[in-house]
């Protein structure tokens, strides 16, 4: 139990540092761009021909933006530290509704990708192992790395005009139906598969060579029997460890393929947030983003520490 | 080890180096490829990349526009060769600075150790506590897009990693008895770390930084096509994709011209990183 | 009569479509009994026992027949039928214990899950071992604990035909002799063993019959008491010889010079543990040589490094003629290249990448009066080195040219104290014996004082005036 709850530690701090720096680097920027904060804020509220000098002293009071910037950065950073927000400058909707709205969408998609990713890979991957060098391997292989290769947009762009310009099977863009989902979610899935075909397939390799496989069948194990019973978990621990570092490629994955796809996930609220230099709402943004990977890390972490017990002793307690 | 294990170690080398040799060929052909047209492609090409000519917008290949017109009829090749430097430029870049602030920090945490080891490693951490693109896109986003903001972006995302690589080939190095026994010959600390830990650095990390300039250039494209990177009416080819994005169906040939390059430019670094990293295969057998 | 445990005829084993590694070997073990197979590195021994365990590595074909147990005589080639032995014909003593064990499952389930509870812990207490042990898994065990934990099973295994390849190799003198009762346990519990080693000690104590392989090929065979006794063949001979129980003990020096090296209540000890020594007084005079051992573990290489100024004591002194290199910068500057290590590993003293000649001309970056056209063939000369050697990279030469390699680059500093930490514990025994004797000639001859750090009690008998144990 004690390795546990100091992996929790350390990614819980993990999260606390990604926000921090999250938070004072939008401070930073939001004090940094050019102009009156003040007159910026009564523009956003009251539209920009209607702001007056009074409506603008108000606000630089109301706001506390009289005060000195070591102040308003502490009062910033415990609002951020209570879960306040604030509100978006473009919508005037709180952001952490509008985070709610689209992070259900993001979810989904990603859940989605993620599922249909190992999907593929699993299956191609373990049969890979089992055969290395033969020809499946040497076909995945190319196809994995051609993959890797390309941008999810190229993806994207590639499966769109197979599948709905072509074939007009699926629609290109939206998020109504279940059929607006296919093309996203298999071009997330086919990004992420390219990678985790290969670690799953070295892992079985890896595994199918190690020395305590021959022994278990100099033991008198089956081939079979020994794969089951020591081939499946050894090869799982690298595979999740991977599972984790994957996350960070889903990211630019879903913002791009959201953008491409016009499917109003948070990786769209974030880039549009950016164009509009919506700073509330690219924060909400990124610190969600930030403390789900976190979590995902810790996940992972957590699965190894049950998979390998060689993991315990990294954590001392 | 006997006689003949020695020439089978000799031999061995020979023949990786031949491997070696046999495996660079096709990365460095389309690696190649890109620097040729990042070099020659403007001096081919007589037309100005961000010219307009709404006459001739759309048009297909011909021999006054070999790979046709975009929708404001700027010329797609000249946009395509022009693109090519600033990508590769850019990654570049991106990947030299990476690879020099990252071997640095790596090696000052691994010699020095204690509290700079650590200072090193927590800001380490601490960028690598934003997956993926997220901080290259916030830093690009808020600074209006532009090469400076985005090289910073890239750059941070990437340098944890050499930095993590090298402090962790170069602590092990500093263990190996080659250290010790110039350390005993009374060699200078910088002949330690030139000498003896920086080329095995250097050689495990080459891989690295070919795979983080194909990392790179994909970051380059995917900022350019969100809108957060190089601005229009800059060519770059990220953004090209995406300017063409809503005429994919009349301008095919366009609009796969800048995905072609991505795709051989990132596949070139890839490939070429595999091959440099492939293991020694030349275990031998104990007899 | 049960008919022979094992019979080897006319095996050869053939690397690719290129040279005999192995040729003409007949070996036979009796029904519970012993066999030891003995040889340098590189001659084949190893290729023998995995050809009869159907385990050759890929590239490696062999021919001829074993017969295994009374069993019909199978081509040696068929690794496929040999494998049907496994388990209840032939059993396999790793090399590695610990890689042959599953990291993520408890020794209990992997090992014994089909044994009663009760054999269980009955194997385990033969070993040694308590029978909580079947709890652990297997990457908290150490080295030792791991064969340990294999011999139980194969106690509680039917395999009449142990397989035991390389069961020494890199222990320390105190492991040796568990695993040497180890073995002599399975001899005794009526199990057939065929023994791969190189260590004379470890077969001169198995008994049983012997066979002597030299590159690839028997060269004499006998009951191991015999030809220990009389060896018939010269390289028997020599092999035998080369065991360091054999050697005479070289002069005891008798200079009663001011020491080259002191060192006065040393102590050291990591953070939170006791100290692994404590109070200790050194003293080495010019062309003496003191032996430094005790177990894995103990600080011997510890105490080399505070010996030689690089790791500060915990408390005491160093003198080096008379200076404390930890105090007296100017004298760390002044005598740094005097005091010099002789490592394990030689070929690691040398960087990768670079050939060694180019690394002996760096030399005259810190040691300008070097020169390397008067010095270097002499010294080459007299350590019996090709100068053509030094166009090759550490890592392309023989264990023992590697290590008079670095001998040589030691001796162009001119030194006059050199810490050797196991210089020849990864040598074989002939190569070690001439090592060694290098050694002891340059100490004589020069004045060197020599610290010589080892495990191997009848060789540091043998060759130093002193001897020092640490801990326990």
């Amino acid at each position: 139990m004690r390795p546990a709850l100091t992996l929790l530690g350390s990614r819980a701090a993990q999260a606390a540092l990604t926000a921090w720096l999250l938070a004072t680097l939008c401070f930073g920027f939001i004090h940094a761009l050019p102009g009156d904060m003040a007159l910026r804020i009564a523009a956003a509220r009251v539209g920009d021909e209607r702001v007056t000098v009074e409506t603008t002293e108000r606000i630089r009071r109301e706001e506390g933006l009289d005060r000195p910037l070591a102040v308003q950065y502490a009062a910033w950073l415990s609002r951020v530290a209570t879960g306040d927000l604030g509100q978006s400058l473009v919508s005037r909707q709180p952001v952490r509704q509008e985070i709610a709205y689209h992070g259900r969408f993001t979810l989904g998609l990603g859940a989605l990708g993620w599922l249909v990713s190992y999907l593929i890979a699993l299956p191609l991957g373990i049969a890979c192992g089992f055969a290395p060098g033969g020809w499946l391997d040497r076909v995945t292989t190319g196809i994995a790395v051609a993959l890797a290769s390309l941008p999810s947009f190229l993806v994207g762009i590639g499966l769109i005009s197979v599948f709905a310009l072509s074939l007009r099977w699926l629609p290109p863009a939206g998020y109504r139906t279940g059929a607006h989902m296919v093309l996203p979610a298999l071009t997330l899935a086919l990004g992420l598969a390219a990678f985790s075909v290969r670690i799953i397939r070295n892992a079985v390799v890896e595994v199918r060579g190690a020395f305590y496989m021959t022994f278990a069948r100099i033991r008198g194990r089956s081939a079979a029997s020994a794969f089951r019973h020591h081939g499946v978990r050894n090869a799982a621990i690298p595979v999740a460890t991977f599972a984790a570092l994957q996350f960070a490629y889903m990211v630019d994955g879903f913002v791009v393929v959201e953008m491409l796809f016009n499917y109003p996930g948070l990786g769209e609220l974030l880039v549009k947030a950016l164009l509009a230099r919506d700073v509330p709402v690219v924060m909400g943004a990124g610190l969600v983003i930030g403390l789900v990977y976190a979590g995902v890390n810790l996940l992972a972490d957590l699965a190894c520490l049950a998979l390998d017990p060689r993991q315990a002793a990294r954590f001392p307690a | 080890m006997s006689g003949q294990a020695v020439s089978e170690r000799i031999r061995t080398r020979a023949e990786r180096g031949d491997r070696l040799k046999a495996g660079l060929a096709l990365p460095l052909v389309l690696l190649a490829a890109v620097a040729g047209l990042a070099l020659f492609g403007p001096l081919l090409s007589p037309h100005d990349p961000t010219a307009q000519d709404l006459l001739h917008a759309l048009e297909g290949p011909s021999l006054a526009h070999p790979l046709g017109t975009d929708h404001v009829g700027r010329d797609v090749f000249a946009r395509l060769a022009h693109g090519a430097g600033r990508s590769l430029g850019i990654a570049l870049a991106c990947v030299g600075a990476a690879t020099g602030l990252g071997l640095g920090l790596g090696l000052i945490a691994a010699y020095a150790g204690r509290w700079s080891d650590m200072a090193i490693m927590r800001l380490a951490d601490l960028m690598l506590a934003f997956p993926g693109i997220l901080l290259a896109l916030v830093i690009s986003g808020f600074l209006g897009g532009g090469v400076l903001p985005m090289l910073i972006g890239i750059k941070l995302t990437l340098w944890p990693q050499f930095a993590r690589m090298a402090r962790a080939i170069a602590q092990g190095e500093l263990k190996e008895p080659h250290v010790e026994a110039a350390r005993l010959a009374g060699f200078p600390a910088r002949t330690l770390l030139i000498r003896h830990v920086l080329p095995a650095v250097l050689r495990q990390t080459t891989t690295l930084a070919t795979l983080g300039l194909g990392a790179a250039i994909m970051s380059i494209s995917a900022l350019g096509f969100l809108g957060l990177g190089l601005q229009p009416p800059t060519p770059e080819w990220g953004a090209m994709i995406s300017e063409l994005l809503p005429y994919i169906s009349e301008a095919p040939v366009q609009m796969a011209a800048p995905c072609l390059a991505i795709f051989i430019s990132v596949l070139g670094a890839t490939l070429l990183g595999q091959v440099l990293s492939e293991p020694d295969s030349g275990q031998e057998a104990e007899r | 009569m049960s008919p022979p445990a094992l019979i080897i005829r006319g095996l050869a084993i053939r690397e690719g479509h290129g040279a005999l590694v192995v040729a003409g070997v007949d070996l036979e073990v009796e029904a519970g009994g012993t066999l030891v197979l003995i040889g340098e590195t590189g001659s084949g021994k190893s290729l023998i026992a995995q050809a009869v365990m159907g385990l050759l590595p890929q590239g490696f074909a062999a021919s001829g027949t074993i017969a295994i147990n009374g069993h019909a005589p199978v081509d040696a080639g068929q690794a496929g039928l040999l494998r049907l032995f496994w388990s209840r014909e032939t059993m396999l003593l790793p090399q590695e214990p610990r890689a042959a064990l599953d990291p993520t499952m408890r020794i209990g389930r992997q090992l014994f899950e089909r044994t009663r509870q009760n054999d269980a812990v009955a194997a385990l207490q033969a070993v040694g071992l308590a029978p909580e042990i079947a709890q652990a898994y297997p990457p908290m065990l150490s080295g030792g604990m791991a064969q340990r934990v294999l011999v139980a099973s194969v106690l509680v295994g039917r395999a009449p035909l142990l397989i035991a390849d390389e069961p020494s190799k890199g222990l320390d003198s105190e492991r040796l002799g568990q695993t040497r009762d180890l073995l002599l346990s399975l001899g005794q519990a009526g199990r057939a063993l065929l023994v791969i080693t190189h260590d004379i000690a470890l077969a001169r104590a198995l008994g049983g019959r012997l066979a002597v392989l030299r590159e690839g090929r028997i060269v004499e065979q006998g009951e191991s008491a015999a030809v220990f006794a009389a060896p018939r063949q010269s390289y028997t001979r020599a092999w035998i010889e080369a065991d360091p129980s054999r050697w005479r003990p070289s002069l005891r020096c008798c200079a009663v010079d001011a020491p080259v090296l002191a060192g006065h209540g040393l102590r050291f000890g990591f953070r939170d543990r006791p100290a692994l020594f404590e109070g200790l007084d050194i003293h080495v005079p010019r062309g003496g040589v003191l032996a430094l051992t005790g177990p894995s573990g103990c600080g011997k290489t510890t105490l080399g490094n505070i010996l030689l100024g690089l790791q500060a004591p915990d408390a005491g002194q160093v003198s080096w003629a008379g200076c404390d290199p930890y105090r007296d910068r100017a004298a760390l500057k002044r005598l740094r290249r005097r005091y010099q290590k002789l490592h394990q590993d030689p070929a690691s003293v040398f960087l990768p990448g670079r050939s060694t000649g180019l690394q002996l001309a760096d030399l005259k970056e810190v040691a300008p009066e070097l020169d390397l056209a008067r010095d270097l063939p002499p010294l080459l000369e007299r350590l019996r080195l090709d100068p053509r050697l030094l166009r090759r990279q550490a890592g392309e030469v023989s264990g023992g040219e590697a290590q008079r390699l670095a001998l040589a680059r030691i001796l162009l500093m001119k030194p006059e104290l050199i810490v050797a930490d196991e210089p020849t514990s990864r040598l074989d025994p002939l190569v070690q014996r001439e090592t060694i004797a290098l050694l002891r000639e340059i100490v004589a001859g020069e004045g060197v004082g020599l610290v010589l750090i080892g495990h191997d009690r009848a060789l540091l008998a043998a060759t130093a005036d002193d001897v020092i144990t640490i801990g326990r």
